[in-house]
């Protein structure tokens, strides 16, 4: 097949309401690339990874998986749901059932793999997110970064071919956001296709091949992290990334230390 | 996995469960009903058959001889009228007659244990055939149930104490009469006697030691319950053995069921003709009320 | 054992007769609560439909339950039923449908209440794990439900143990009227029969529902995991 694992996605438009989130979208995410999505908040980024995923109803446009269409209303839903794996903000693990079978559950009873395969396969994940020690643990056991870290094990579990991230390093403590985007940083080396909606710019620069800046529902520009950080070519996207800094309100002249000047 | 094999494990086993029980339900009241007193609500067993007889509601004479048992609604908790004695069999006064009608009709009974609420609620929907609940003939009741000959006089009783007995009311004077709440005594006092200061209790238990402990110079109740407690007890006089209109107490049917109510007071003259109830009297009451109250108390139907 | 009327429990059979009053109880309220349990839960999936027509339904329904007596509803289905429709239904039968009529409105309002508190995050993400709704519904949203359930629900099925009591009222011989029955039948011989008899059956609903609490708060515990 020509768009194996081929993401397009045409003149969406998604309204809630009167109020137009998405507005006339397009984009086509290849195999292998990952495309992370930035913007100000109620720009729509949440909204698209909802409607790629089929949580949210469109109101124009399609969403093409391998050349299948995307409908949340459609009797085939669960199956593409299947080759999406996504991970929310609130990550929201199944508190009723261990790590593992948080990990297993969507393989064996949707997929009915092999659940001796299937359990092989979790432990790997779990081992692979550094938690494999929490196997049979509950989730209310776990801290935030973990229980984060579990759910994308969850969602890999299912082998998706694309993997859509919801600002998931948004209601972490700062402490735990570094644990969770290596475990991304990783799959990215390994060139997983992946869509990551995020605030941390660091990452976003660390980790995506293309940057696509969202307001109002369209792209405003989009292009490479080096060219996109360094030197964005909208207003709107300067505007954007100026909120991320500070200017300083007081200077200080730098004093060195006389034993970190001897330790150096 | 396991866990799920439990819940449905658990599933299947409550559904069973509540199969069987439901299964051992129906045949427990059917055996209830032949032991009598252990016994539940077992009325429908045979009454329920009256739905589908001519007269509606009630099932007539020679429908109940020819299902061969005849159900009858008695107090079970009202000693010594209808009370279960502690074999668990039904017994009382009002226990002698029912048993002797149904042996005279040739019919088995069964017992269905009735509240002083509902007695007329169970024969205006056929669930049981006769009353015989030391009930009260009134002009109200009489409205909605068929009344037959009565076997009892009931009328209201005052009881004092040995060192003041009040033989009429105006004895009373300035004193305060013990009525429990709810009973004719206190109907009846505040209709007719409202200059009568009253003291008024919940419960039976509560009157009792209140009376016994002088909180009021008399008191007034069902002639049966001042007559019991006098008996029972050293130092109390029924100084007023009947007050207030004298009131009968006979068996019931559903309104219209002439078929049994005739039957039933043919029989009823028959034995009074052979002083049935003065002996069901000593056999139940004399313990309770003594020999002193029998002519009282007794009423032999006669034509 | 005098001073408390106690005796009389040793005359004939009235231990064993207070025993199968009990057994009468227990056996209404179980089959009561079982299909309390399995229809309320179905009902209470009903009442989170967003139908209109739906809603007006279980409004009514719970109303109803909520309003009237359970005595009322007992006359109504025992008497009742046989004065409009000549329908004669069993003391035994009308109680336990009278029970059931409340329990499955009442634990109807449970499921309903611990299905909507479950957070919409939980069905998201299991959608999001390709999960058709059968399956969110069986994996997920049922068994945290159930949790969430089990200490209300237990409240209801003691609750339902104890207004047994009211069946004495359309004749069914329970543990309460047999009581009464021993306690009447000794007012005479022993009137302090009246503490020692309801002390006992205290103690007997106390022993029917206790193993019950318990139960609850070990699944309690299993299940705060």
């Amino acid at each position: 097949m020509a768009n194996e694992g081929v993401l397009r996605i045409e003149k969406l438009r998604k309204s809630f309401g009167d109020n137009v989130v998405i507005d006339g979208l397009d984009l086509t995410v290849q195999p292998g690339e990952v495309v992370v999505v930035i913007g100000p908040s109620g720009c729509g980024k949440s909204t698209l990874l909802r409607c790629i995923n089929g949580l949210e109803e469109i109101q124009g446009g399609r969403i093409l998986l391998d050349d299948q269409e995307v409908d949340g209303r459609s009797k085939d839903i669960a199956r593409i749901r299947q080759k999406l794996g996504m991970v929310f903000q609130s990550y929201d693990l199944f508190p009723h059932k261990t790590i593992i079978e948080n990990v297993t559950l969507s393989p064996i009873v949707v997929q009915k793999r092999p659940k001796s395969e299937v359990i092989a396969e979790g432990e790997a994940l779990l081992q692979r997110v550094g938690l494999l020690d929490k196997r049979d643990d509950y989730p209310r056991q776990l801290s935030g970064g973990q229980k984060q870290r579990v759910a994308i094990a969850r969602a890999l579990a299912m082998k998706p071919e694309i993997m859509l991230l919801d600002e998931i390093t948004a209601a972490l403590d700062p402490e735990m956001v570094h644990e969770v985007l290596d475990v991304i940083l990783d799959l990215a080396r390994e060139g997983k296709t992946m869509i990551i909606v995020t605030h941390e710019m660091s990452f976003a620069r660390a980790v995506a091949d293309r940057v696509i800046f969202l307001e109002g529902g369209h792209i405003v520009e989009e292009g490479i992290p080096e060219q996109f950080f360094t030197n964005p070519s909208t207003d709107r996207a300067r505007a954007f990334l100026r909120t991320f800094e500070f200017d300083a309100v007081r200077s200080h002249v730098p004093k060195l230390q006389e034993n970190d000047a001897a330790s150096a | 996995m396991k866990k799920k094999l439990l819940g449905i494990a658990a599933v299947a086993a409550a559904l069973a469960l509540a199969a069987f029980v439901l299964v051992g339900c129906g045949s427990s009241s059917s055996s209830a009903a032949s032991s009598s007193a252990s016994g539940s609500g077992s009325a429908e067993s045979s009454a329920a058959s009256s739905g589908a007889s001519a007269s509606g509601v009630f099932r007539t004479l020679d429908e109940i001889k020819a299902s061969g048992k005849i159900v009858i609604g008695v107090f079970s908790d009202k000693h010594p009228f209808g009370y279960v004695d502690e074999g668990g069999e039904y017994a009382g006064y009002d226990v002698e007659l029912a048993n002797r009608l149904a042996k005279d009709l040739g019919v088995e009974v069964e017992f269905v244990s009735t509240e002083a609420a509902n007695r007329v609620e169970y024969l205006e929907t056929g669930k049981v055939d006769v009353i015989l609940a030391n009930f009260t003939v009134t002009d109200e009741r009489a409205q909605k149930v068929d009344f037959c000959d009565a076997y009892m006089n009931v009328a209201l009783g005052v009881v004092s104490h040995n060192d003041k007995v009040i033989k009429s009311l105006d004895e009373i004077g300035d004193g305060e009469v013990i009525v429990i709440t709810g009973t004719t005594a206190e109907t009846y006092l505040t209709e007719n006697n409202p200059e009568i200061k009253l003291k008024k209790f919940e419960t039976y238990a509560n009157a009792k030691t209140a009376f016994e402990n002088k909180e009021g110079v008399a008191w007034a109740n069902d002639n049966t319950e001042v007559i019991a407690f006098a008996n029972a007890a050293e130092g109390y006089t029924v100084g007023i053995e009947e007050l207030g209109s004298l009131d009968t107490i006979a068996p019931a049917v559903s309104k219209g069921n002439t078929t049994l109510r005739d039957w039933i007071n043919e029989d009823m003259e028959k034995l009074g003709a052979e002083k049935f109830f003065h002996a069901a009297y000593e056999k139940t009451l004399m313990d309770v009320y003594g020999a002193d109250y029998e002519e009282t108390l007794v009423v032999e139907p006669s034509k | 054992m005098e001073l408390l009327g106690l005796d009389v429990l040793f005359k004939g059979s009235n231990a064993m007769r207070l025993l199968q009053g009990l057994g009468i109880a227990v056996e209404i309220s179980i089959i009561s609560v079982v299909i309390s349990l399995i229809l309320g839960m179905l009902f209470g999936i009903f009442m989170t439909w967003k139908n209109p027509v739906a809603k007006v339904i279980s409004r009514i329904y719970l109303e109803i339950v909520r309003i009237m007596p359970q005595l009322v509803l007992l006359f109504i289905v025992f008497f009742g039923a046989t004065r409009a429709l000549n329908i004669n239904i069993s003391a035994e039968l009308s109680s336990i449908i009278v029970f059931s009529f409340w329990g499955v409105g009442e634990m109807g309002d449970l499921v309903r209440g611990s299905l909507e508190s479950i957070p919409k995050h939980q069905y998201e993400s299991a959608a999001a794990l390709g999960m058709t709704k059968g399956q969110i519904y069986y994996h997920i949203v049922i068994p945290q439900a159930v949790r969430r359930l089990i200490p209300m629900s237990i409240n209801l099925v003691t609750r339902m143990i104890k207004t047994t009591s009211l069946i004495l009222m359309i004749g069914v011989v329970e543990v309460m009227k047999v009581g009464q029955q021993i306690i009447e039948a000794n007012r005479m011989a022993s009137p302090n029969a009246v503490f020692g008899i309801y002390g006992i059956i205290l103690l007997l609903y106390f022993l029917v529902c206790w193993p019950i609490s318990m139960l609850a708060r070990h699944l309690e515990k299993k299940w705060s995991n």
